[in-house]
């Protein structure tokens, strides 16, 4: 993990699964994990493995549901999808980040 | 954490082995996606692989942290620490089995000596909302102004008559007596223990009948309600006497050859208001004059105290309010009970006054006997256990001094000191749980042989010291405090320090060492001082018991048995009773091994007590003379020397005029400095009786007191119609056998009275120290395992010590020690252990010496000799433990030794 590159905050990389995973639909963990490093860029590093204390975590909650299937490549992967619930989550989560951001904002914003 | 996940962690803890299977699966698949798109960019295989790894991060990371967030990693911890714990106990049986059996007998003696006090002392009657009741009392003033000592719960009937009519704090407000009554059985009459109680009793303690209904204020009356007096039996009693006859409610009891009916049953959990009691029959209080014919403490009126009042709160009203309620109702109640102007005149100077004080626990007459000597003894219990605690401590910590390399390898391995800190504590945890466990198997017996020693003889009384709810929490809390409290201490010095020089050192040094161990030796230290503490004040409490076996009785209970008849309820009366007596005796006189037969109104020790005033015309007024009524043969059968004059004949009969026999304290005090025969003394209204002898001095009530100055009258000239006298026999050899005789003789003589109570004399003194007794045989008892236990933490210590040292050893003896020298090295380790322990045990006995001096007869709690004893006793177990390790030592062989390491 480089010094330059900052870590990703628990909760974060939670809505950034759930928000992945309501795009593509059903993904396995390699799926997920790449996708977050594109749409994330240069901003953001990690290390794919601690995708999946995230995931655990929201299976746990019953937001997403996983089972086993195969890949494109025919490959036997995991494949992980919104659950009813974890749908209505995303918005209430979404709203969530989004006040914590403006708040953030509020207080980095140069003071005038 | 929301109860969801809780759950799926829950499920995934008894999953682990395939959801661990799975996981892998899947990061191996992740893997390869990865370095397949890898190659697809065009890498080589390896570099593909290596890449996709990089990208990953730490796959063993990423799995432990999976895992600790999928199950519960705290039980997976805890168990992992208790199979390495058990695998520790396994390899020392001998250590495990010296712990468990400590804590078993210091946690079995609390749990048992607790669960005494819990049900004397602590436990709720088992009735609805016990906490609103309250238990009324009356208080005075003493002559000098000062509140009397202790409140008097006795009231007589006409002040709870006019108490039971008020209901301005108080829903309820009953009374109640303990009595054992006369029922008619197959074979005559038979005791049953019961209880008078009055109108309001079951409706203010709000317990239902089983079957039937309950008494009510319509039973309560003179002559019962519309059907005569009605009963409500236990439910033990209507197992036990009427099988359980479901048809029971209606049927006849003869309670003191009178008809009673039963109106109904209670329930097992019903005890009544006196837990110690527990009646079989409860009948209304106006059957006063039925039950305890010929007497009447009713018509006793304002001169008869014999009631307990209990009485519960109504809801919002607080004791206070409910104690200066009662306060102000002292004086109208005063004038409405009582009929004698200048009896309220003296209460009211006097300052007399109702009061309540809580209720819930009801009354008990043990309690008032037994609580200060229990709380003793829980307190030697405690010492004990604390005894037990520090001694493996100690020897934990002795252990975990051989294990210090172990400990620090695991510290430089990257384990913090938390989790080896949780890890010693489970092994300590197990310990604790384990000797808990043994100690509950063995606390029910204990306490109920306990409970036994408490209730003693006493027919009228019954101890249920069944553990309860309670009983099993203070278990659990002394268990869980003792294994802190001995496995911490060891745990936290055993992984302190630094880990470097230990692993370094390993036995060679001594520097750091000798430091380290004051604590293990302080700790030894105050062990010994508590042993010492138990032995010297067990030592003074088996003294004083053991003297007051010897002081002077004045009688040799030896041999003697006490037959209690109840006459008054048979139809014998006057001369005609006396006869029947005077045969009784020479019947029974006729008896194998019989040597003499004598009647007394009053036998000594067993409680009763008549006292008259009697003067003499050179005595200065009244003098205060405990009495008896005795028959011809009293002093002979009782072996009181006579010193003067003669004994009573059965022809000294009232024509032949008033005879009195004193004992010797008695003529000194009424005829100081003269012969007392054939003088007068004079008693109530000036009745004259002659002095025709003078006898030894005798205990009279109990045998704590000195003799007190004693007159005797003769039976054959009482006034009591119906008296019930006890048979006093001297016999040959035991007791027992002579019981179907005397049963059959009764029988056959006087088919009409209750079996006789046969006590022997040397019972009845027992009985009347059994709380001294008690305290003495658990303190003795106490301090032998105290004894025992402070050797095996000795030797253990010392054992482990000195096995650490078995290289200085060999050194010092390479270099020239003497084996002697060796010996007395080892030896000096626990000489000053005792030696420092015994002071400060001593000082400490010293200081305490105030608190056990109220339990203490003919003994000063200093006594030098009891105290040098124990010193005694302690060195000599200290060097006893210090044989074996010292004995090991000097047979080291320096060479051996020395290559070990």
């Amino acid at each position: 993990m480089g010094d330059s590159k900052p870590d990703v905050l628990q909760g974060t990389l939670d809505l950034m699964v759930l928000k992945t995973l309501e795009s593509m639909g059903s993904l396995h963990g390699y799926g997920i994990a790449r996708r977050i490093e594109q749409v994330g860029g240069n901003g953001l590093s990690m290390n794919q493995g601690t995708i999946y204390p995230a995931l655990l975590r929201l299976l746990q909650r019953g937001w997403i549901k996983a089972e086993w299937g195969v890949s494109e490549s025919n490959r036997r992967a995991k494949f992980y999808s919104l659950t009813r619930m974890g749908r209505k989550r995303i918005e209430s989560e979404t709203e969530n980040w989004e006040r914590i951001a403006a708040t953030m904002a509020r207080f980095l914003a140069p003071s005038n | 954490m929301s109860l969801r996940t809780w759950l799926s962690r829950c499920a995934a803890h008894f999953r682990r082995r395939s959801l661990d299977e799975d996981l892998d699966a899947e990061l191996r698949s992740h893997i390869d996606l990865a370095t397949e798109e890898n190659m697809k960019r065009g890498m080589t295989a390896l570099q593909a692989r290596t890449a996709a790894l990089r990208e990953f991060g730490g796959v063993t990371q990423a799995r432990e942290s999976y895992r600790m967030q999928r199950g519960l990693p705290f039980i997976d911890q805890l168990v992992r620490d208790l199979r390495f714990g058990i695998r520790q106990l396994r390899g020392a049986p001998g250590f495990t089995a010296t712990a468990i059996l400590t804590l078993a007998l210091g946690l079995g003696a609390n749990t048992a000596v607790f669960s005494l006090i819990n049900a004397l002392l602590l436990r709720p009657l088992p009735v609805p909302h016990a906490e609103a009741l309250a238990l009324l009392h009356n208080d005075r003033d003493d002559d000098s102004g000062r509140r009397m000592p202790g409140p008097n719960l006795s009231f007589c009937a006409p002040m709870f008559r006019a108490l039971e009519k008020r209901h301005d704090v108080f829903d309820g407000v009953a009374a109640f007596a303990g009595t054992m009554l006369q029922v008619r059985g197959g074979s005559g009459n038979v005791e049953i223990r019961g209880a008078e109680v009055s109108g309001q009793f079951f409706s203010e303690l709000e317990v239902p009948a089983l079957k039937g209904r309950v008494l009510t204020p319509q039973d309560d009356q003179p002559g019962g309600g519309s059907t005569g007096f009605g009963v409500v039996i236990s439910e033990g009693f209507w197992r036990t006497w009427f099988n359980s006859a479901p048809d029971v409610v209606g049927r006849r009891l003869t309670i003191a050859n009178a008809p009673f009916t039963i109106v109904g049953v209670m329930p097992r959990s019903f005890i009544g208001a006196d837990p110690t009691r527990r009646p079989e029959i409860y009948v209304p209080l106006e059957a006063e004059p039925v039950i305890d014919a010929p007497y009447n403490a009713i018509a006793g009126g304002y001169r008869s105290w014999w009631l307990r009042v209990i009485a519960r709160r109504k809801a919002g009203v607080s004791l206070e309010q409910a104690n200066a309620a009662l306060r102000a109702a002292s004086n109208p109640i005063l004038d409405e009970a009582v009929p004698d102007a200048s009896w309220i005149k003296e209460a009211r100077d006097h300052k007399f006054h109702f009061a309540a004080e809580p209720g819930s626990r009801g009354y008990s007459y043990l309690r008032q006997v037994f609580s200060k000597p229990l709380t003793a003894v829980f307190l030697l219990c405690g010492a004990m256990l604390l005894l037990a605690c520090l001694n493996l401590a100690s020897l934990l910590m002795a252990r975990a001094a051989a294990r210090e390399r172990e400990l620090a390898t695991r510290l430089a391995l990257g384990a913090t000191r938390g989790r080896l800190i949780r890890q010693l504590l489970v092994e300590s945890l197990l310990i604790a749980v384990l000797g808990t466990a043994a100690g509950m198997v063995a606390a029910p017996a204990v306490s109920q042989s306990l409970a036994a020693m408490v209730v003693a003889n006493n027919r009228s009384a019954t101890l249920d010291a069944m553990p309860d709810l309670r009983v099993f929490l203070f278990a659990a809390i002394v268990a869980v405090v003792a294994a802190v409290l001995i496995g911490l201490i060891p745990a936290l010095r055993a992984t302190s320090g630094n880990l470097n020089d230990q692993i370094k050192c390993g036995s060679h040094t001594t520097s750091a060492r000798e430091k380290r161990s004051l604590l293990p030796r302080m700790l030894m230290g105050i062990e010994v001082a508590l042993a010492l503490m138990l032995v010297a004040g067990a030592g003074l409490l088996a003294t004083s018991l053991s003297r007051l076996y010897r002081t002077g009785l004045g009688f040799d209970p030896q041999g003697v048995v006490n037959l209690g008849l109840d006459m008054d309820k048979q139809s014998l009366e006057g001369d005609a009773l006396l006869r029947w007596y005077r045969e009784f005796g020479e019947a029974m006189g006729h008896l194998p091994g019989v040597r003499n037969v004598t009647f007394a109104a009053i036998t000594p020790i067993q409680g009763g007590v008549w006292i008259n005033n009697l003067h003499s015309t050179v005595s200065n007024g009244d003098r205060e003379i405990y009495c008896n009524g005795v028959a011809p043969d009293y002093f002979k059968t009782m072996r009181i020397p006579l010193f003067a004059g003669r004994d009573f004949l059965w022809s000294d009969t009232p024509s032949s005029g008033s005879k009195i026999i004193l004992n010797e304290t008695a003529a000194k005090y009424l005829f100081p400095g003269r012969n007392a025969i054939g003088q007068h003394v004079a008693g109530y209204k000036d009745a004259a009786y002659e002095v025709i002898g003078v006898v030894g001095d005798t205990r009279y009530t109990s045998i704590r007191d000195s003799a007190p100055a004693e007159g005797y009258f003769p039976i054959t000239q009482g006034s009591e119609k119906k008296a019930s006298y006890t048979t006093v026999v001297r016999i040959d050899g035991p007791a027992a056998p002579m019981a179907a005789a005397v049963r059959a003789l009764t029988a056959r003589m006087a088919p009409d009275i209750p079996a006789p109570t046969m006590t022997t004399l040397n019972s009845d003194i027992d009985e009347s120290i059994s709380s001294e007794r008690m305290m003495a045989m658990l303190a003795v008892f106490f301090a032998g395992c105290a004894l025992l236990v402070t050797a095996i933490g000795l030797y253990g210590t010392l054992a482990y010590a000195t096995a650490r040292r078995t290289s200085e050893i060999g050194i010092r003896m390479a270099l020239g020690a003497h084996r002697t020298q060796v010996v007395a090295m080892v030896f000096r380790e626990n000489a000053w252990i005792a030696a420092g322990g015994s002071l400060a045990g001593l000082l400490a006995a010293l200081l305490a010496s105030r608190a056990l001096a109220s339990f203490l007869y003919n003994i000063s709690p200093r006594d030098p000799w009891v105290l040098a004893e124990s010193v005694l006793a302690l060195i000599f177990v200290a060097s006893a433990a210090s044989l074996l390790p010292a004995l090991r030592a000097a047979r080291i062989e320096p060479m051996q030794a020395l290559r070990t390491e």
